[in-house]
């Protein structure tokens, strides 16, 4: 009997959380379709861009090869943007398709960092590098990338002038860490749960969607990994942990493997 | 029948396809809702984790009340109608390995399901949900069925 008024309590307020849930997503409805319009938008007429430029030459001429190359930064500074709408959108679409690859994790670092020296170089600041990870990984590259990628920029974006950015990455058990550390005061703690959310940004900066951790955190949970940052003595520690295992064998919903690779011989029909 | 082309979804895919393909996954307390259109032989399967979006992060079909509405926008967008859609449903267990029953996951993420079906007034056709079992599905698009069978233990996430 007490056993069946749970349940229907249960039931009644379920009902409830739904009534109010559907009020918020009626207003939040909008950014996922504006969302996913725009970056589409924005996406085609770039990709054509990224391809012509490559073609454009250069009057031998120092002004001329130094807007070029301000150009090409800018290009690529948006491109990243995009890029990061682009994931957004995708994830909200439920059309992630997760992609298995041995990568060398030195190498993306380097294809980050790489994409990023514009930003770093206009903050003068310096990266310092300890991959501890001495082997390849199975992982998802692009995935890989974006995280990366949107880490370092934030470190780069929002911290101070002439600082020190680090990053450590190594394996824990099953896990792949990351760990960016910057100087700067960082997002208060107590807008933790903000943080995270799309289109919301720390109070104090000037500049950014507020997409990048909002992504990077469904990125992570995709990969049943976490994020989580500490700020203490004016320095900012994000760590990032990516599961390795479940991705390597492609069955992150599955405990066994025998179960998985199991036939429907003698399977229940519905 | 084993269907070597079947298309395996994570938590928060939502995946639209047509015969002779096949979708399959594997559900713990998690949930799928399957929908299929016979006069199409076109099917659609979602994979979700719990009932409600809290209002934070991306709105990610990781959650019921988004992989649904956004699961039938997807059959609706393929060119299926309303009126011919069918549902069924999976999933759901009590997982106590992970303290599932306590919150009662399994049970929400089904509520969600009939509720949000209900108000689109597309037919639940088949169903099973609950138990104490992990499941794992596929959806056969040639024939609009579904073959199911369940874990040997309870210790599948999903």
């Amino acid at each position: 009997m007490k056993q069946e008024c749970v349940e229907e309590e249960v039931a009644f307020l379920s009902k409830k959380i739904l009534e109010l849930n559907k009020q918020l997503m009626e207003s939040e409805n909008a950014k996922s379709k504006f969302l996913s319009l725009v970056a589409n938008e924005l996406n085609n007429p770039m990709t054509v861009i990224l391809r012509m430029i490559e073609h454009l030459k250069i009057v031998e001429d120092e002004s001329n090869r130094k807007t070029f190359e301000l150009i090409c930064e800018e290009v690529l500074n948006l491109d990243f943007r995009i890029q990061n709408l682009m994931s957004a959108a995708e994830i909200e679409s439920g059309d992630i398709h997760p992609s298995h690859e041995l990568v060398s994790l030195e190498e993306i670092i380097e294809e980050v960092l790489k994409t990023l020296r514009y930003l770093i170089d206009n903050k003068n600041a310096q990266v310092v590098v300890a991959n501890r990870v001495d082997k390849k990984v199975v992982l998802d590259s692009q995935k890989l990338f974006i995280i990366l990628r949107n880490l370092l920029s934030n470190a780069a974006l929002y911290g101070s002038q002439n600082e020190r950015i680090e990053l450590e990455t190594m394996l824990e058990g099953d896990f792949l860490v990351l760990r960016v550390t910057n100087e700067g005061e960082g997002p208060d703690i107590e807008y933790k749960p903000q943080i995270f959310t799309r289109f919301a940004k720390a109070p104090k900066a000037e500049s950014g969607l507020g997409v990048g951790l909002s992504i990077v955190r469904e990125l992570a949970l995709y990969f049943g990994g976490t994020i989580d940052y500490e700020v203490c003595q004016g320095s900012v520690v994000f760590t990032v942990k990516l599961l390795l295992d479940a991705a390597a064998e492609d069955s992150v919903a599955c405990g066994s493997n025998e179960f998985f690779f199991d036939s429907f011989d003698d399977a229940i029909e519905l | 029948m084993i269907l070597s082309s079947a298309t395996f979804i994570h938590v928060g895919q939502i995946h639209v396809d047509r015969a002779p393909g096949a979708i399959s996954t594997v559900l713990g307390s998690c949930v799928s809702v399957c929908l299929f259109d016979p006069r199409l032989q076109l099917g659609a399967m979602n994979h979700y984790l719990l009932p409600f979006w809290n209002g934070n992060g991306l709105q990610s079909p990781k959650f019921g009340n988004i992989a649904i509405p956004k699961l039938i926008e997807a059959m609706l967008q393929h060119g299926a109608s309303l009126q011919t859609m069918q549902a069924k449903l999976f999933g759901g267990a009590s997982m106590h390995s992970l303290g599932g029953k306590s919150m009662m996951i399994g049970e929400k993420n089904v509520l969600v399901a009939r509720e949000i079906l209900q108000e689109y007034n597309i037919q639940i056709v088949a169903e099973d949900t609950g138990g104490q079992y992990g499941r794992k599905i596929q959806m056969d698009l040639e024939r609009g069925k579904v073959l199911l069978k369940y874990t040997s233990s309870a210790q599948t996430e999903g």
